[in-house]
């Protein structure tokens, strides 16, 4: 038996400073940064600097490389012209069109030089940029989108532009657009002039609107411009020539252009006879193929040329090979730089696949898609997958997207559709050096916004050669590319019964008892009904058991296993020989783990897959990380690659099982969170070398779009989104209910006499609930004056309800198993409690309350102090809203509790007015006055809401991703703020990052920090505080359109600027008179995931607070300038780099490792806890070195750890609380700021509740409490988790262990809730059999967790009550070991 | 013309072969493809071209064009050795390179010159006689150090059929200065080595490459000229861990790189 004493902390005692020279080599093992950064010196060593080399910046190229100065012997006229471009495929031509023309022209000698948009960026660049331009006479500008380096382009050419001889501007940002000047014409006035060309112009709400309008402009006009005499009109065409020659883009074009150009409109070659040619003008789309006599418009006469071909065999040109659409850019092949272009149509056609490769010249390819690639006749799709070689949405390119129309396009054409990327800021080894990977504003353009169209797998397959600027095929990422391709399109070709899927579950913490873990979902039983579900449809699912009880015997083998025998169930032993022959970068797992097969899943001769085969679906385990267990790596690793038994599962699915596709089943798993760039991965990322060739599916819960983004672009999966559970309001239980009744009967009879001592039996009551840390409560037998009788039972009144509306998921969701009607109605509460001004819907409440003369927002705020009445009052309005609600749904609802046609239901009740349910019902309340119309719109959109709500699409969509279709793209979030998030089974993406924050959020933010503010001046002698710890999470800032990082802003006094697409690029301060306070200072800790999603935001943030630091203000009301000032003397560095402040892990490193740490019982002391969260929370990214990547900057860090006077953090949404993930606590920094601070005072921890329409800011432990009372603690929550067997003991004990980490990371957790929860789980014998016979190994667990708990010194408790926790742990661990005694 | 001598080789799965070579020899007469003397590879590409491509960095843009300096144009079409015996007999890598590049696109048809580069199935009209001919040559005048041969050993035996480890052993692909081993593509042509020397890589020439990927050097490597160049046994040097137990597997393995056997492609172009 194992000794109890030792078994949760067994660790060796090692001190964290001896650990570090053991484990150094670790820290830097998966960085891919360059050696010479590495110092010897130990101390430095620690600081990790990145791709840093030069200017800091993401790209080094310089335009030097595109200068050409001519010889001129002749002394001609000098033309010089100086170009901006973001599309590198003009510089060749344009250097090719230049040196011709001085090699022939007699008449002018041309000098040029060229930029990239992205190298404006450098100072130095940007002087010489506008030192050229003093001097030259031509300045071209091309699809110039990125407002900061438009700015800069603007202010540059602004100066110049009257002297200018011509100035060209091609689609860009409206300001650069208006620089446009040749001769007579100009767009200065773009945008506001009322003449049609103008009009033509402007752009137009639909889509790309802009830039399409502009080339039905280059189409149409010269035909009408022939035919006016006018030099106006002589200038207009001549700029449209000028645009018909850019986009026409060969050398001969160009070359006739810059001829046109000089001979109009520079002075000394006026009248000069130089001869140039009309533009030779190419399709504005069509398809192309390298070999192919000419460019087709019909895809017909393509398909007939390619039957022609003598190169290729009958089998390619026959009807029995995949075929693969391929969508080009047009400049890349007019301009001549198409190698990548041709390396992936030869890769698919050695491949054995048949490519239709369409152009578009235009911005929109949705039109070019739908007429060549969709059979005119049949409608069906003439190809099985595409793949998108732009980058860009499939409309709109780098300027306004319209992503309803592509997925309209999409949704038609039906078949997967992945996005891959050519490098555009960077070259190729500017992207190889780099940890991020791709530029953030590539990120942004290219893979957050192609997402949104449903496109899948950002491959980067192409790299940017410094000089030539031509981009050219990376060999390794090509042949990922083309394979996957070819493998979505067998998806659409094989028939089901042949298929081969692989279902991968995950075991989260590794631990037997958690073997298909994932997020609110019920993992055995969900694969049990797609099983089902699938094998009824076609596919050979032989041999599946009967329940999905006996489908986790199968897999777990036995729940109360035999000591000897095996933990799980082997599907396959694979030898060493054959697992290196079958994983080609095993070799680069040994620096890490040895050879193989280590001693992880393996038995020491084989390496072990564990899962079970049924017919051609192979349900199996995914190995976890491997070091959760390790303190040493957990503390020092940035990053860990993956294990011999990790490489082996995929292995074995990918080249043994030989899967058609893997199925990631729930949230979420280690494959996407391996180390590799963030985005945009090489050879040698291991995501990508992992999943290699097999086409991903991941189910994924619909409220985490930020994680489902991680697996999406680090493991190319299609994420298909499930439904949290059906939410209920916690209610109330045991004393909690009494006290209910209690005030119930206070309120009628407290005009009786009796009022008194009901108020003692509430006050005694609430006090045995430990309600006396939430609510000030007077001592018992206290004589209470009657006026404050009324406060006191308002005060636990509103505490109460607070607890009894609070909504949670109860139970776990079954794929497939859409909640019933009946089950929405909480959602639907908390739907309708919400204003959405924006579509003209006032809430119910608001509603509710209007009708009785009160304003909702009053209520609120006197129902929060405590006043009888309004708690009262808003205790009847929830009432009547649950009542309308039900009586709604009930009539929406047949008498199995399914919604039935919610539509036809819904207009025969609003053609009736009179029998409308909600009216019947508001009738008999005090509220029978409502608003009817009011009252109509919203119970319109209810009811849409409720369709989707119970809509059951995710098995639906999991098939069409089997079958190789079109999955269509949905926001994630959550449901009750956002219901575009419904249906479920959607696959799922974020949002444009540029995108946040909004308007709106920012409104929202502005309360959430006076009222945190406020609290804090309350609870410390009406101080302001000087600095605030926060937290910022994808999930919450994608689900609040960037709430929090609006917060961050608001502390430091600064507002965002959007652009003219609405873009937010951009900060202003606000004035100190206008804040009305002083600027707090802060320290941003930026999660993993936010870092991969928003190093946009973090960029903004951080030249927010640099901005801020260099205000001229007193240092009494700019805590920020304060800090950054001290810090900057005491670490001898200016205040610029001093104020540093938005910080995050390393690039491909995610969460401190505490939750690992606390999780698997790994940890010695809390220091050891805050040294993890120190080493590897201190990367900053730093907005003057964006290229740099993340760079260590700890003693800053620490620095203004130590002034913090509060941490803070939000919840968003009700379906994820404190206790509910491990990533809260992972994240606090309370009990470190502490030991940081030189007074050791504990700084005050806050939480921010968004999650209802009154929005809180509680204290943490308030916060803890409330979690306790509403989940772990309250039986409507365990018996909800209990129902689900197997998985709802883990749901339990998880909760457990995410309490004792908040007490290790904060202490912030009452003894009362480890004693209640002792009294609920373990003193309960009925409950105690229930857990140990449904899950011994989760039970286990969480007896070892009390254990831990009392050990730490968290709870106190009876001697009693631990011997019975050591006996109860022996006993079931024999029974788990099978020993008898 | 060599009736599509790729039929033959390599590829297990295609049942055309009849019938494509009577296509071949129907619809294009032997003489078409090396006798006719073109005038030139389409100005425009030649010049345009040309300044772009001396200073990319990846093995770039060689293929489209021909060199200007070293070849007149009536000379430049017809298939001829002198040139580029001439160049080799001198040491003259970088303009030998440049006209092996030059001699591939004449044999492999009008179009190809047109273009200006090779696609990689037009490799299989190129003659066994004629590809052998310019292998001999380098093998020749570099004591068996560079020539398409001698990279196929290289390619077959010590890279196990894997471009990344191939580009590496003949020199074509650095390694860069991260922490994580990664390679680039050398820059054309100040990166590569002009000379013969001890330390100059085995195989180093003549260059073919990675701008479009490695479909074309992998069409060259298997085309029948270069059938006799066996796969033995085992392999040497980091690849010793590189075979399953599995004899039938070990079988197939030894004839394909295992993503290609896995995947069932079909090559018969």
């Amino acid at each position: 038996m194992a000794s109890l004493v030792s078994s949760p902390f067994t660790l060796p005692s090692l001190k964290a400073d001896q650990l570090s020279s053991l484990s150094q080599k670790h820290y830097f093992l998966h960085s891919f940064l360059p050696k010479k950064t590495i110092q010897t010196n130990p101390k430095s060593s620690m600081k990790v600097k990145c791709a840093a080399i030069g200017n800091g910046l993401f790209t080094q190229t310089t335009p030097e490389v595109r200068r050409i100065v001519p010889e001129n012997n002749q002394n001609l006229p000098t033309v010089k012209i100086v170009y901006v471009v973001l599309e590198a495929q003009y510089q060749s031509s344009l250097t090719a069109a230049v040196q011709s023309l001085n090699e022939n022209s007699k008449f002018a000698s041309y000098e040029v030089v060229g930029y990239l948009v992205e190298e404006l960026r450098d100072e130095s660049t940007y002087k010489t940029f506008c030192k050229d331009l003093e001097d030259a006479n031509i300045f071209i500008g091309s699809l110039i989108f990125v407002e900061e380096l438009a700015l800069k382009v603007k202010t540059a050419v602004e100066k110049e532009r009257d002297r200018l001889d011509a100035v060209l501007v091609f689609p860009s940002m409206p300001e650069v657009m208006r620089l446009n000047k040749l001769g007579s014409f100009s767009m200065s006035q773009l945008g506001q002039s009322k003449s049609p060309f103008f009009q033509l112009l402007k752009r137009k709400k639909q889509g790309a609107g802009f830039a399409e309008s502009m080339l039905k402009l280059v189409r149409t006009l010269p035909k009408v411009l022939k035919y006016l005499p006018s030099d106006k009109a002589q200038d207009a065409r001549l700029y449209i020539l000028s645009l018909q020659f850019w986009l026409g883009g060969s050398p001969d074009n160009l070359q006739n252009f810059l001829k046109m150009i000089s001979v109009s409109y520079v002075p000394a070659l006026k009248g000069k006879k130089i001869e140039y040619s009309d533009p030779v003008l190419f399709l504005d789309n069509g398809i192309w193929h390298p070999l192919a006599p000419t460019m087709f418009d019909d895809v017909k006469e393509y398909l007939n040329w390619y039957g022609t071909r003598k190169d290729a065999n009958e089998k390619l040109k026959g009807p029995n090979v995949p075929v693969i659409g391929l969508i080009l850019q047009r400049s890349h092949i007019v301009t001549g730089d198409d190698g990548h272009y041709v390396a992936v149509i030869m890769e698919l056609e050695a491949r054995g696949a048949k490519v239709i490769p369409i152009f578009a010249g235009a911005l929109d390819f949705s039109g070019p898609v739908e007429r060549f690639l969709i059979d005119p006749v049949t409608k069906k799709p003439m190809v099985n997958s595409v793949v998108s070689l732009t980058g860009f949405a499939l409309v709109g390119g780098p300027a306004r997207q319209d992503h309803p129309r592509a997925v309209e396009a999409l949704r038609k054409l039906d078949v997967p559709y992945i996005v891959a990327l050519p490098l555009v800021f960077q070259t190729t080894e500017e992207w190889l050096n780099s940890t991020l990977g791709l530029h953030p504003i590539q990120v942004a353009l290219q893979v957050a916004l192609p997402e949104l169209d449903g496109g899948m797998e950002p491959i980067v397959f192409a790299g940017r050669d410094p000089r030539t600027g031509k981009s050219h095929a990376l060999h390794k990422r090509v042949e990922q590319l083309c394979t996957r391709a070819i493998r979505w399109a067998e998806l659409k070709r094989k028939s089901k019964a042949e298929k081969k899927l692989a279902i991968t579950v995950f075991s989260f913490p590794p631990d037997k008892g958690n073997i298909g873990t994932a997020a609110y979902l019920n993992v055995f039983s969900s694969i049990y009904s797609v099983l089902k579900d699938l094998k009824k449809d076609g596919y050979n699912v032989e041999g599946l058991p009967e329940t999905s009880e006996a489908l986790i015997e199968d897999i777990i083998h036995d729940k109360e296993a035999q000591f000897s025998s095996p933990n799980l169930n082997i599907a396959y032993k694979m030898g060493v020989r054959e697992y290196q022959s079958l994983t080609p970068y095993a070799t680069a797992l040994e620096e890490n783990w040895g050879k193989p097969p280590g001693n992880l899943n393996s038995d020491g001769e084989n390496l072990l897959v564990y899962g079970k085969q049924y017919g051609n679906v192979f349900i199996g385990v995914q190995p976890t990380f491997g070091y959760e267990g390790d303190p040493m790596r957990l503390l020092f690793s940035k990053s860990a690659s993956p294990h011999h038994g990790f490489a082996a599962y995929y292995s074995f699915v990918e080249k043994i099982f030989n899967a058609d596709a893997v199925l990631h089943f729930g949230t979420h798993g280690s494959l996407e969170f391996m180390p590799g760039k963030q985005v945009g991965m090489s050879d040698v990322c291991y995501p990508d070398s992992l999943i290699g060739n097999i086409p991903n599916v991941y189910y994924y819960a619909a409220n985490n779009p930020s994680e489902a983004t991680i697996a999406k672009r680090r493991s190319y999966a299609n994420t298909i989104s499930y439904l949290t559970p059906p939410a209920e309001n916690a209610g109330l239980y045991k004393g909690l209910k009494q006290l209910s009744e209690l005030i119930s009967s206070y309120q009628s009879l407290k005009d009786t006499g009796r009022g008194p001592q009901i108020v003692s039996s509430i006050i005694s009551t609430a006090k045995q609930c430990n309600l006396d840390k939430d609510v000030e409560l007077p001592d018992e037998g206290e004589e209470i004056p009657a006026k404050e009788r009324d406060l006191v039972v308002g005060k636990v009144y509103s505490k109460i309800m607070e607890i009894e509306s609070r909504l949670l998921p109860c139970g776990l969701h079954v794929i497939g198993e859409p909640p019933s009607a009946m089950e929405a109605v909480a959602t639907l509460v908390n739907i309708a409690a919400l204003n959405r001004p924006e579509d003209g819907i006032s809430s119910l409440p608001t509603i509710l309350a209007e009708t009785v003369g009160q304003n909702i927002e009053e209520v609120y705020r006197g129902s929060d102090k405590g006043i009888l009445k309004d708690v009262e009052l808003l205790r009847q309005i929830t009432e009547a809203s649950r009542g309308a609600i039900s009586a709604f749904v009930e009539r929406t609802t047949n008498k199995k509790g399914q919604v039935v046609d919610v539509t036809n239901k819904l207009s025969s009740i609003l053609g009736f007015g009179i029998n409308e349910p909600w009216v019947q019902y508001l009738s008999n309340t005090k509220f029978y006055r409502a608003d009817r119309e009011k009252l109509r719109t919203l119970f319109q959109f209810l009811g849409e809401c409720l369709k989707l709500v119970v809509a059951d699409n995710e098995l639906g969509s999991l098939k069409q991703a089997l079958e190789g279709k079109y999955v269509e793209p949905g926001p994630g979030g959550d449901p009750i703020r956002n219901p575009k998030v419904l249906p479920t089974g959607k696959n799922i993406h974020a949002l444009d990052p540029q995108a946040i924050p909004t308007t709106a959020a920012m409104q929202s933010a502005k309360v959430v920090v006076d009222r945190l503010i406020e609290r804090q001046k309350a609870d410390n002698g009406g101080k302001y505080p000087e600095t605030i710890a926060l937290v910022l999470w994808g999930t919450d800032n994608i689900k609040t359109y960037g709430e929090s990082l609006a917060q961050v802003l608001w502390m430091i006094g600064v507002k965002p600027v959007a652009d003219t697409f609405g873009r937010v690029n951009r900060v202003e301060p606000v004035s100190l008179e206008e804040l009305g306070r002083p600027r707090i200072d802060v320290v941003v800790n930026c999660s993993g995931v936010f870092r991969d999603l928003f190093i946009n935001q973090m960029n903004l943030l951080d030249r927010a607070v640099k901005m801020v630091a260099e205000l001229d203000e007193p240092a009494d009301q700019n805590y920020v300038r304060k800090h950054a000032l001290e810090q900057a003397e005491a670490l001898g560095i200016d205040v610029r780099e001093a104020a540093t402040r938005v910080f995050s892990n390393a690039s491909g490193s995610y969460s401190s490792n505490i939750n690992l740490a606390v999780e698997n019982s790994s940890w010695n002391d809390e220091n050891q806890l805050q040294d993890m969260y120190l080493s590897r929370k201190s990367f900053a990214f730093d907005c003057d070195a964006p290229g740099a990547g993340m760079m260590e900057k700890r003693q800053v860090f620490e620095m203004v750890l130590s002034t913090a006077d509060a941490t803070f953090q939000n919840l968003d949404s009700s379906e994820i609380s404190l206790t509910d993930v491990s990533h809260y606590f992972d994240s606090d920094p309370t009990n470190l700021v502490q030991n940081l601070r030189k007074d050791k005072k504990k700084p005050s921890a806050y939480i921010a509740d968004t999650t209802t329409a009154n929005a809180q800011v509680r204290t943490l432990s308030e916060t803890v409490r409330l979690d306790a009372r509403t989940k772990l603690l309250n039986p409507k929550w365990y018996e909800g988790m209990m129902s689900s067997g197997y998985e709802g003991v883990r749901e339990i004990e998880k909760r457990l262990t995410n309490t004792v980490g908040w007490s290790a990371t904060s202490g912030q957790v009452d003894n009362w809730v480890y004693e209640e929860a002792n009294s609920t789980f373990i003193q309960d014998e009925e409950m105690l059999n229930r857990l140990i016979s449904t899950n011994p190994n989760s039970f286990r667990k969480l007896v070892q967790t009390f254990l831990e708990a009392n050990g730490r010194g968290y709870w106190e408790t009876s001697q009693e009550n631990i011997e019975k926790l050591r006996q109860l742990y022996s006993e079931v661990e024999d029974k788990i070991e099978g020993i008898d005694r | 013309m060599a009736p599509n001598p790729l039929q033959s080789l390599h590829y297990h799965h295609h049942h055309h072969h009849s019938l494509l070579r009577l296509q071949h020899s129907d619809s294009q007469p032997t003489s078409s493809l090396f006798l006719k003397p073109r005038t030139s590879i389409s100005t425009a590409t030649n010049t345009s071209l040309s300044l772009s491509i001396s200073s990319s960095s990846s093995t770039t843009t060689t293929f489209s064009i021909s060199p200007t300096t070293s070849i007149t144009p009536s000379a430049s079409q017809t298939f001829s050795l002198d040139l580029l015996r001439q160049h080799l007999s001198t040491q003259n890598l970088r303009q030998a390179d440049e006209e092996t590049r030059r001699l591939l696109i004449v044999l492999a048809g009008e179009a190809t010159q047109k273009r200006g580069y090779v696609f990689f199935s037009e490799v299989q009209f190129i003659s066994e006689k004629d590809l052998k001919a310019i292998d001999e040559l380098w093998k020749q005048y570099s004591n068996n150090k560079f020539g398409y041969s001698i990279q196929k050993r290289i390619w077959q035996k010590n890279a196990g059929k894997d471009f990344t480890k191939f580009f590496l052993k003949v020199g074509w692909m650095k390694k860069l200065d991260t922490e994580v081993v990664q390679y680039n593509y050398r820059s054309f042509p100040n990166e590569f080595i002009w000379e013969l020397n001890d330390d100059t890589p085995e195989g180093h020439l003549p260059l073919t490459n990675a701008l479009r990927g490695t479909q074309l050097l992998n069409s060259i490597l298997n085309h029948p000229a270069f059938e006799d160049i066996k796969e033995e046994d085992e392999v040497d040097g980091e690849n010793k861990h590189g075979k399953p137990d599995n004899g039938l597997r070990e079988e197939e393995n030894s004839s394909k790189p295992l993503s290609k056997r896995l995947f069932k492609p079909n090559y018969s172009f």
